[in-house]
């Protein structure tokens, strides 16, 4: 199998241009990864403040028709509409990280054939855009219990924040596996898309998980956003934390989906640019 | 000469040529009980070099000899199936003009992209930025996204970018064929500033006066293999001899 060293690597502290010393380079390329957020952020927004408030009016509106809609079905239940907006922000932070993912290294590809550069960077920034969102959308969140009376204890919030972390995590895990595959399966994208349409109404997003008969609960958190959007609840909406077994169940599953994802990708990653 | 900054020793790289190509999961599944069937078309049969600081090494061959293709793997951006590349220097690749843009973007931040996948720092773009543009003479359009740029100002531009980030080895894939006479003439004079200074050049090219100009040393390719290592002259003129003679037969038959 391949078994090409390079020296490059260890010694990539000296490297010069003959004359002029260049800058030691450190192990992560912090100017490339910044680089890269900001022109996805740029090219994604056109550059401007309304693009990006159009970008999240979409999961807004949505909450607005939704709950139009089922105020006449789950009348009374004075939570479900934050439950809801909860459920859409991370649905849509989790549908919008995955699809660019998905299709990352093919978008970025152009890159991978200028030099040899760590693809994973490519993949990794693809999720800043949603996680920019979401980071935005829980300052409101936070705000509005807030100003409602129902401020969130720090503990509690942090969880919250551990695990918009805990999905970022898959996210990026599915990505880094998807979007290599991407580059040899084509339809990939297509199936990824009715697999999240799908997984949004297998997700208790739109009705609350109590509607379901107990015994069925366990299998829709088989599909691991549900257990991101409920654990969320309970500590922003409930104000109490799921059990710790629930807790290292969760970071299991992020985990996994995590090392999946790097096994896949370093099977495939270096042979990406021929695929491209 | 100085020390080896880049050797190849057997590189070996085979592309797999499926003849029913599958793209997609669905022709996946359907081909599933269908043995694919595959063409195996070696592109690098062990071919080895060594290029020493300083030294400027000429690739000559006939389209699809595999000289892009071992550009690649010198670079790193394909992997070799056998065989192993040693570098102990940095390595600018300029390849594949025209793609590596990002088109809804302009070209001072496309500049930044590049540039920092080519490995300079933010402080370095941000100093240089007016010089690249300069030298791709680019200035006026350095607001103006790259889906409205010609292919030539694409091609400048990746130039300014790559000669701002070279390191200290240069690897140039048919590059003399941008630009107009001007901007080839600013191009060579700068190729030969990064000789002067010690940098170590492999390009692939089809002009033998450039070989016979620029070129310490060359090689000739055929089908994968070195066929033939000698001064440049004698693989410019090795290299014209080998497209010559089967045009010659074609205009005496055809006389």
């Amino acid at each position: 199998m391949a078994s090409v060293s390079r020296a490059q690597d260890a010694k990539r502290g000296e490297s010069f241009v003959l004359g002029r010393r260049l800058a030691p380079r450190s192990a992560v390329p912090w100017g490339l990864i910044w680089t890269l957020i900001r022109t996805d952020f740029k090219s994604r927004y056109h550059g401007t403040l309304s693009g990006f408030v159009w970008a999240l009016l979409k999961p807004l509106s949505m909450f607005l028709v939704l709950t139009s809609v089922f105020s006449l079905v789950f009348r009374g239940d004075p939570t479900y509409r934050l439950d809801l907006l909860i459920g859409l922000f991370l649905w849509d932070f989790f549908g919008e990280g995955t699809k660019t993912g998905l299709t990352a290294l093919h978008a970025r590809g152009f890159l991978l054939s200028k030099a040899r550069s760590p693809s994973w960077i490519l993949v990794a920034t693809a999720i800043s855009n949603p996680l920019i969102t979401i980071a935005v959308f829980s300052v409101i969140v936070l705000i509005y219990l807030n100003v409602t009376g129902r401020p969130p204890a720090p503990g509690l919030f942090a969880l919250y924040v551990w695990y918009v972390f805990m999905m970022s995590v898959m996210v990026v895990g599915f990505a880094l596996g998807a979007s290599v595959l991407f580059l040899k399966y084509r339809d990939l994208n297509q199936v990824w898309d009715v697999v999240t349409q799908a997984g949004f109404f297998v997700a208790p997003i739109i009705y609350p998980l109590d509607v379901i008969p107990e015994r069925f609960q366990l299998y829709l958190y088989l599909w691991p956003p549900t257990a991101i959007i409920e654990f969320s609840r309970r500590v922003l909406v409930d104000g109490h934390a799921p059990t710790l077994l629930a807790n290292v169940d969760l970071v299991a599953v992020a985990l996994t989906i995590m090392a999946t994802g790097v096994f896949v990708y370093r099977r495939f990653a270096a042979r990406a640019a021929e695929y491209l | 000469m100085g020390h080896t900054v880049v050797e190849a020793r057997s590189i070996t790289k085979t592309f797999f040529i499926p003849s029913v190509r599958r793209t997609t999961i669905r022709e996946h599944l359907l081909g599933l009980f269908e043995p694919p069937r595959v063409e195996q078309l070696r592109v690098l049969d062990n071919v080895s070099l060594a290029v020493s600081r300083g030294e400027t090494l000429a690739i000559m061959g006939r389209n699809g000899s595999g000289k892009s293709t071992l550009l690649k793997v010198l670079c790193g951006i394909y992997p070799a199936d056998t065989g192993t590349v040693t570098t102990t220097a940095g390595i600018t690749p300029i390849l594949q003009l025209g793609v590596g843009w990002n088109p809804e973007l302009d070209a001072i931040d496309n500049v930044y992209l590049v540039g920092s996948v080519m490995g300079l720092s933010l402080r370095e773009i941000r100093e240089s930025l007016g010089e690249i543009l300069a030298f791709a003479e680019l200035e006026r359009f350095a607001g103006l996204r790259l889906k409205h740029y010609s292919s030539g100002m694409a091609s400048r531009l990746a130039y300014a970018v790559a000669f701002r980030a070279v390191q200290d080895v240069l690897i140039l894939d048919e590059i003399f064929a941008v630009g107009d006479a001007g901007f080839r003439a600013k191009c060579a004079a700068r190729y030969q500033e990064l000789r002067a200074a010690g940098h170590s050049m492999i390009l692939v090219t089809h002009d033998p006066r450039i070989v016979d100009a620029f070129c310490d040393r060359g090689i000739l390719m055929e089908a994968g293999r070195i066929v033939a290592e000698g001064s440049g002259a004698e693989i410019a003129c090795r290299y014209q001899d080998s497209l010559t003679a089967p045009a010659a037969r074609a205009v005496k038959t055809s006389v």
